[in-house]
C-alpha cells in the first residue's frame, strides 16, 4: 500500500492502518533499562537451515539466520507496516510503477570489507529478479516482471520493470531480498548451505558451522547502519549467537525451562502454560499472511460441487479446534487472511459452525447417509484425503480433529503422513488429495495472489500451474481479481480488491480458514529486546541478556 | 590361505558394488526426487518454467542408466557430489559427521562390553541365588527396551529434572554420556547372554577342572581361565552388533540432537538426498565387510578349541 | 561367513520338571493378554481407541482413565489395548516374510551347495551389509507409509538371519547318517527335505522366529517413532510413544505406559525364544 509514495513519509495514512497500529507485537518490550553489552545467546531451532540464498528465506530456519546476517534496502516497520529507509536512504517511483530509483546509504560495507554500493545492489536484484541459470539461482517470489537494473552513480540504482509492479517496494524489505556481497552471488547455489560463505552487511556474521547441528554468529562491532528510525544504533548488544538444531519439541522446551537455552522457536500451544507459569515469556508474533487453512481442489469431482465444500465449511468447528489444541496466541480465523494483514475484512459471519446446515447441503447435493453413518451418491463414498503438513503447528492433530468433525456429518476424511517425495507429488494431484492444509506469511496483499494464483503456489490446483495432473479446473474470476491485486497501483483500489477476493474465496468455499498462525517462541526471563520483523522472524540486533 | 584371502576380498568388492547398486535402485524407485522436494516443497514459490529449468540443471530427468554411470564413476574417482538439501559437498558432510558417530559407536560398544562382563561375572561369582537369577534374566529385559524410549526418559530425568547433564551446551564427554548408555543397554544384552552361556560351557572343560583341582580361587579361575575363552564366540556377532550400533546412532542422534552419520542418514532418506545416502551406504557396507572379513580371518587363529587343546596337552 | 562353535548347553531342569517356573507363567500371561487385546479389544475397554472427547485432553491417570488421556482426550489404556492388534500383527507379518523368504533361500543354498550356495549367500551378505534400519527406511519410502508396509520392510531385513540359520541346519543334517540312509532307500530330494530336514530344523527356526518377533515389535515401533510407521490415528505402540514424547514435560504417562507395554511383550517373546532354543540344545 505504500508503493505509490515517492518518499516514504508522504501520503501514508491509508485506510485500514488504524487497525494495524493498534496491534502491537507481544514482547517487543521497549527498553527502559540500559542494555548490557556482551554475552552469548543460545537459540534452539527446530530444523536445520537449507541453502541460504536470500530468496529461499521464506523457510523459517533460513529466515531466522538471514535476518541477522543481511540487511535490506528498506525496512518494514513491524508495527505500522510502513516502508522505512534502511540501506536505501530514499527512493522514487514513477507513476506507472515500472521504475524504482534508490539512493544508497554511504559507508555500508559487507563483512568481507567490500562496499555495499549501487553496483552491489544492482547485482543482487539482477540475480533475484532474473535468476542465474549458470549458478542454479532461482527467481525470487517477491520480484515480479523484472527487466533490468541501471547503475546511475555509485550510490544510485534504478530498476526497470516490464509491467507495473506495485508490490516491489515492500518486496525490497523482506528477508528474501537480503543483500549479499558479489563474492556470494558468484558462488553456486549448492555451496550456499554453508552460512559462512553468505557474506552480508548485517549486524552478525556467521563464523562457524557444523552442518545440521550448530551455527555460530559473531557480532560486527563496526556495524553502524541500522534502520534510521530504530532507537538502537551502532553495534548489536550481544557478542555471539549460538544456533543449535534440536528437532525434538520436548527437548527444546525442556532445555529452555531447565536453563540450558535462552530462546526457542516453535513452542507448542500445550507447552505455553508451563512456560509462563515459570516466569518465562511466550512471543507469538503474527505472520500476517494467509491464515492456517484447509483448501479444496475442485478439480476432484468429490469437491467440485460448491454445496459440498460449503457443507464441509459449516461442518468444521474452528472454535473447538482452537480451544482443544491451541491457545490465545492462535486467534480463530475471521477471514482467509490474518486480522493483522493488509486489507483484512471480518467475514466471520460466513464462517459459522452449523452441522445441521452442513447435513442439509449434503442431502440436497445428493450425498445421502447410509446405514454405516457415511454418505454416498450413486454408490460412491464421500471420502477425502489430505497429507499433514509437518511445518505447521500441530497440523496432524488439527486434521485429525477436523476428521472427527466431518465424520459427524458422514464424511470420511483420511489424514496421511507420507514421505516428502510422495507428499510433494500427491499434493499436486487433485485426485489423490482433494483437500490440503495451507498457510503462508508475508505482509503484503501480494501474498493472496502468491497463494491462490495458478502461476504461483496454486493451492487450489488450477490448470496452467506446477501440476500436470489437473484436468480442467480453472477459475478466471478469481485469477482476474488476483492479477488485479498484483497490478493495481492505487492503494485504495488495491485494498478493495483484497476485500473482494476474501469474500469470493469464502463464497465459493475454496478454503476453510482455521486460525491466525503466529510464530511461537519462548524466551528466558532475563532476555530483553527481542524484535520481530513483519512476518514473525526474530531479529537479535537489539537483544541483550540481563544477567 | 592366500588364494582364499584374495577370493574373499574379491567377493567383498562385489558385495560392495551390489550394495551401491541396490541402494541406487531403491532410491530411484522412490516417488519424487530431492530436486522436486527441495524446490517444489520448499518455500520458494517457483513457477513451473523455473522448476523445469532447475531440473535440467540438476540432471534430474536424465535417463536412469546415465545417472547411474555418473554416480558410480563419481564414487570411483572420489567425487561424491553435493547434497541437494543442505547445499554442502557430500565429502564435507561425511567428514564432519563421521568422527562423532565413531566416538559414539566406539564408546557404546566398550560400555556394552563392560556391562555384559559385569553382569556375567557377578552372576557367576555371587552365592546369592535370587541375585544370580535376576542377573541371568536381566539381558532379556535390556534387549526389550526401545532405544528411543530410553533416550527420551533419560533426558527428561537426568537433564531436565535432576540437571546432571546438559544436552544443549555439554562438554565433549557429557554430551556422550546419555546416548552411550541408551545404545549400550540393548547391545550389552546379546553379549551378556553369550557370556553367561559360554562361561557355563567353558567351566566344564577339563583344563578348568584342572585349575580348580589345583586349588585356584573361583574368581581367579573365572577371570584367568574362563573369561577369555567365553568372550571369543561373541566375535561372531560383531556384524550383527554393527547394524545395531548404526540403528542406535540414527535414533540417539535424533533424540539427543547430536550431529553424526545416523542423523545425516535419516535426513537423506527423508528428503531423498541420493548423493549423501549413497555415500553412507557404501561406507557402512565397507565397514561391515571389513569387520566380517577380519573376524573370519582371525577366528581360526584364536579359536578357543585350539587353545584348549594346547592347555590339555600341557597339563596332561 | 563364520558360525559360532556349537557349545552344548545342559538341559534346563525346570523344563523337564513338573511345575513350570514363574517366568514361564508370566510369559504366558503377557503374551496371552496381548493376544486377547488384539483379537477383541472392545472386551477390555469401553473407550474408543481413535475418537476422543474434546475438553478431556491431557488428564493424568485417574479412576476414570487408568492411564490418563492424550492431547485429543482419548483414553490411553484404550489406545494401548486397540494398538496391540497393530503391533502384534505387524510383527507377525514381518516374521512371516523373513521366515518364508529366508528359509527358502537357506534351504536351497544349503541343499544345492556349490556355486548356487556361494551366490545366494553373497546376496544375503548384500542384505546384511546395508544397515537394517536404513534398508527398512528405504523400503518403506518405496512401498509408502503404512502399517503393513512397515511390517514388510522389517520383514525384509529379517530374511538374512533366517537364511543363514536354515542353511547351517541343512548343512548339519545333510551329512547325518539317517538322511544318507533315507537317500539310500531311494527317497527323492523333496521327500528327504520335507520328511527329515524340515522337522529337525523346526525348533531352531521357531526359536529364531520368537526372538525375531520381539525384535520386529521394537523395529516397527522405531519406524513409528521416526515417523515412518502407521499413519495417525492408528494407536500402534511405537506411534503412541512417538506422539506422546512431545508432551513429556506435561504428560509423562503418554510416553511411559506405551513404552512399558512394548518392553513387557518383547521380553515375553524373547523369553519364549530362549526357552525354545535351550530345549533344542
Amino acid at each position: 500500500m505504500t508503493s505509490q509514495d515517492t518518499v516514504f513519509t508522504k501520503n501514508f495514512a491509508a485506510a485500514g492502518l488504524a487497525v494495524l497500529l493498534a496491534t502491537t507485537i507481544a514482547g517487543s518490550a521497549i527498553a527502559t533499562e540500559t542494555p548490557k553489552v556482551g554475552g552469548t545467546l543460545t537459540y534452539l531451532e527446530q530444523q536445520p537451515h537449507t541453502v541460504l540464498y536470500p530468496p529461499a528465506g521464506g523457510f523459517y530456519p533460513n529466515g531466522g539466520i538471514l535476518n541477522q546476517i543481511t540487511d535490506k534496502l528498506t525496512y518494514q516497520n513491524p508495527e505500522t507496516l510502513a516502508i522505512e529507509p534502511w540501506i536505501a536512504e530514499s527512493w522514487e517511483i514513477n507513476a506507472d510503477h515500472t521504475q524504482f530509483t534508490f539512493k544508497i546509504r554511504p559507508g555500508v560495507t559487507f563483512s568481507d570489507g567490500t562496499p555495499l554500493d549501487a553496483a552491489a545492489v544492482a547485482a543482487n536484484f539482477d540475480a533475484f529478479g532474473k535468476g542465474k541459470g549458470e549458478r542454479k539461482f532461482p527467481v525470487s517470489e517477491v520480484v515480479n516482471n523484472y527487466e533490468r537494473s541501471e547503475v546511475i552513480d555509485p550510490l544510485t540504482v534504478r530498476f526497470h520493470f516490464k509491467k507495473p509492479s506495485a508490490g516491489f517496494l515492500q518486496g525490497t524489505s523482506v528477508i528474501g531480498s537480503g543483500l549479499v556481497s558479489l563474492s556470494t552471488l558468484n558462488r553456486n547455489f549448492d555451496e550456499l548451505g554453508d552460512a559462512t560463505l553468505v557474506i552480508g552487511s548485517g549486524p552478525f556474521v556467521a563464523t562457524k558451522q557444523v552442518t545440521g547441528k550448530e551455527l555460530t554468529l559473531k557480532a560486527r562491532t563496526d556495524y553502524n547502519w541500522a534502520p534510521k528510525l530504530l532507537a538502537h544504533q551502532g553495534r548489536p548488544y550481544l557478542d555471539e549467537i549460538r544456533y543449535v538444531i534440536v528437532p525434538e519439541d520436548g527437548v527444546r522446551i525442556g532445555a529452555l525451562l531447565s536453563g540450558q537455552a535462552d530462546f526457542v522457536r516453535q513452542i507448542q500451544a500445550y507447552d505455553e502454560p508451563q512456560v509462563t507459569a515459570r516466569g518465562y515469556q511466550i512471543y507469538a508474533p503474527s505472520t500476517r499472511g494467509i491464515n492456517n487453512s484447509v483448501v479444496f481442489r475442485p478439480d476432484n469431482a468429490l469437491v467440485a460441487d460448491k454445496a459440498v465444500r460449503q457443507a464441509l465449511l459449516h461442518a468444521t468447528d474452528t472454535q473447538e479446534i482452537v480451544k482443544t489444541l491451541f491457545s490465545d496466541s492462535y486467534p480463530v480465523a475471521k477471514s482467509i487472511i490474518a486480522s493483522t494483514a493488509l486489507g483484512f475484512k471480518d467475514i466471520s459471519a460466513k464462517l459459522t459452525h452449523d452441522p445441521k446446515k452442513a447435513a442439509e447441503l449434503l442431502d440436497q447435493a445428493g450425498w445421502k447417509l447410509d446405514a454405516d453413518g457415511l454418505r454416498r451418491k450413486d454408490g460412491k463414498l464421500l471420502e477425502l484425503t489430505a497429507y499433514e503438513s509437518p511445518p505447521q503447528p500441530q497440523n496432524k492433530a488439527t486434521l485429525q480433529l477436523i476428521s472427527q468433525q466431518w465424520g459427524k456429518v458422514g464424511v470420511k476424511f483420511n489424514v496421511l503422513a507420507g514421505d516428502a517425495g510422495s507428499r510433494v507429488q500427491d499434493s499436486l494431484d487433485p485426485q489423490k488429495t482433494p483437500v490440503a492444509p495451507a498457510m503462508v506469511g508475508r505482509a503484503d496483499p501480494d501474498v493472496i495472489k502468491s497463494q491462490y494464483h495458478y502461476a504461483n503456489r496454486n493451492v487450489l490446483l488450477q490448470t496452467g500451474g506446477v501440476s500436470t495432473k489437473v484436468e480442467s479446473f480453472r477459475d478466471e474470476t478469481l485469477n482476474g481479481l488476483l492479477e488485479g491485486i498484483a497490478a493495481e497501483v492505487d492503494p485504495a483500489k488495491r485494498l478493495k480488491l483484497v476485500e473482494e477476493v476474501q469474500n469470493y474465496v469464502i463464497d465459493q468455499a475454496y478454503a476453510i480458514p482455521i486460525f491466525e498462525e503466529p510464530q511461537a517462541f519462548g524466551g528466558a526471563p532475563y532476555l530483553k529486546g527481542i524484535r520481530f520483523e513483519a512476518v514473525g522472524r526474530p531479529s537479535f540486533y537489539s537483544a541483550w541478556l540481563d544477567r | 590361505m592366500h588364494a582364499q584371502l584374495v577370493s574373499r576380498i574379491g567377493q567383498s568388492i562385489l558385495v560392495l558394488w551390489a550394495a551401491f547398486t541396490l541402494s541406487f535402485v531403491l532410491l530411484q524407485a522412490l516417488p519424487g526426487d530431492a530436486v522436486l522436494i527441495r524446490f517444489l516443497g520448499g518455500d520458494l514459490g517457483l513457477s513451473p518454467e523455473q522448476i523445469a529449468e532447475l531440473r535440467v540443471l540438476y540432471g534430474a530427468d536424465a535417463p536412469i542408466w546415465e545417472q547411474y554411470i555418473v554416480s558410480l564413476s563419481g564414487f570411483l574417482t572420489g567425487n561424491f557430489g553435493y547434497s541437494v538439501i543442505s547445499g554442502t559437498p557430500v565429502a564435507t558432510e561425511i567428514l564432519t559427521n563421521l568422527p562423532p558417530t565413531l566416538w559414539l559407536a566406539g564408546l557404546s560398544l566398550a560400555a556394552a562390553a563392560l556391562l555384559a562382563i559385569t553382569i556375567a561375572l557377578t552372576a557367576n561369582l555371587t552365592g546369592f541365588a535370587p541375585l544370580k537369577a535376576a542377573l541371568e534374566n536381566l539381558p532379556s529385559l535390556m534387549i526389550s527396551v526401545p532405544v528411543f524410549w530410553l533416550g527420551i526418559v533419560m533426558i527428561q530425568m537426568f537433564s531436565f529434572q535432576l540437571g546432571w547433564v546438559s544436552v544443549i551446551n555439554p562438554g565433549p564427554w557429557e554430551q556422550l554420556a546419555l546416548p552411550v548408555i541408551a545404545i549400550a543397554v540393548p547391545i550389552a544384552a546379546p553379549l551378556a547372554q553369550i557370556l553367561l552361556r559360554n562361561i557355563e560351557a567353558v567351566s566344564r572343560q577339563p583344563f578348568v577342572q584342572v585349575a580348580r583341582a589345583k586349588g585356584a580361587a573361583p574368581a581367579h579361575v573365572l577371570v584367568r581361565h574362563i573369561l577369555g575363552n567365553a568372550l571369543l564366540p561373541s566375535l561372531t556377532i560383531a556384524g550383527l552388533l554393527f547394524g545395531e550400533l548404526i540403528a542406535g546412532a540414527v535414533i540417539t542422534e535424533t533424540v539427543f540432537g547430536l550431529n553424526g552419520i545416523g542423523r545425516l542418514a535419516e535426513r537423506s532418506v527423508r528428503f531423498q538426498d541420493t548423493a549423501v545416502l549413497q555415500a553412507i551406504v557404501v561406507i557402512s557396507a565397507f565397514a561391515f565387510l571389513l569387520i566380517n572379513l577380519a573376524v573370519d580371518l582371525l577366528y581360526p587363529l584364536v579359536d578357543p578349541r585350539l587353545r584348549r587343546d594346547d592347555v590339555k596337552g600341557a597339563t596332561a | 561367513m563364520s558360525t559360532a562353535p556349537a557349545i552344548p548347553v545342559r538341559r534346563i531342569p525346570a523344563l523337564s520338571g513338573k511345575r513350570p517356573p514363574v517366568s514361564v507363567i508370566l510369559t504366558t500371561i503377557i503374551l496371552g493378554t496381548a493376544l486377547a487385546w488384539s483379537l477383541a479389544p472392545d472386551l477390555f475397554s469401553s473407550y474408543s481407541g481413535t475418537v476422543g472427547l474434546p475438553g478431556n485432553q491431557l488428564k493424568s491417570p485417574s479412576a476414570l482413565h487408568w492411564l490418563g488421556t492424550d492431547e485429543l482426550g482419548r483414553d490411553l489404556l484404550a489406545r494401548i489395548i486397540h494398538g496391540a492388534r497393530y503391533s502384534l500383527s505387524g510383527a507377525f507379518v514381518a516374521v512371516a516374510v523373513g521366515l518364508i523368504a529366508g528359509s527358502a533361500i537357506g534351504l536351497v543354498a544349503g541343499a544345492a551347495g556349490g556355486r548356487t550356495d556361494t551366490w545366494l549367500m553373497r546376496l544375503v551378505d548384500v542384505l546384511l551389509s546395508v544397515p537394517t534400519l536404513l534398508l527398512s527406511l528405504a523400503i518403506i519410502m518405496i512401498l509408502g507409509f503404512g502399517h503393513v508396509q512397515a511390517a514388510l520392510a522389517v520383514g525384509v531385513t529379517a530374511i538374512a538371519s533366517f537364511a543363514r540359520l536354515m542353511r547351517s541346519e541343512v548343512l548339519t543334517l545333510w551329512r547325518t547318517d539317517y538322511v544318507e540312509a533315507a537317500f539310500g532307500s531311494g527317497a527323492t530330494f523333496l521327500k528327504v527335505l520335507v520328511r527329515h530336514v524340515l522337522p529337525n530344523a523346526l525348533t531352531s527356526v521357531l526359536a529364531l522366529a520368537a526372538l525375531q518377533f520381539g525384535a520386529a515389535i521394537l523395529q516397527i515401533s522405531t519406524l513409528g517413532f521416526l515417523g515412518y510407521g502407521a499413519p495417525p490415528p492408528t494407536p500402534e505402540w511405537g506411534l503412541l510413544i512417538a506422539e506422546g514424547r512431545n508432551y513429556m514435560m506435561i504428560a509423562w504417562w503418554l510416553t511411559l505406559f506405551p513404552g512399558l507395554a512394548v518392553i513387557l511383550v518383547v521380553m515375553a517373546a524373547n523369553h519364549l525364544g530362549h526357552t525354545l532354543e535351550r530345549r533344542k540344545a
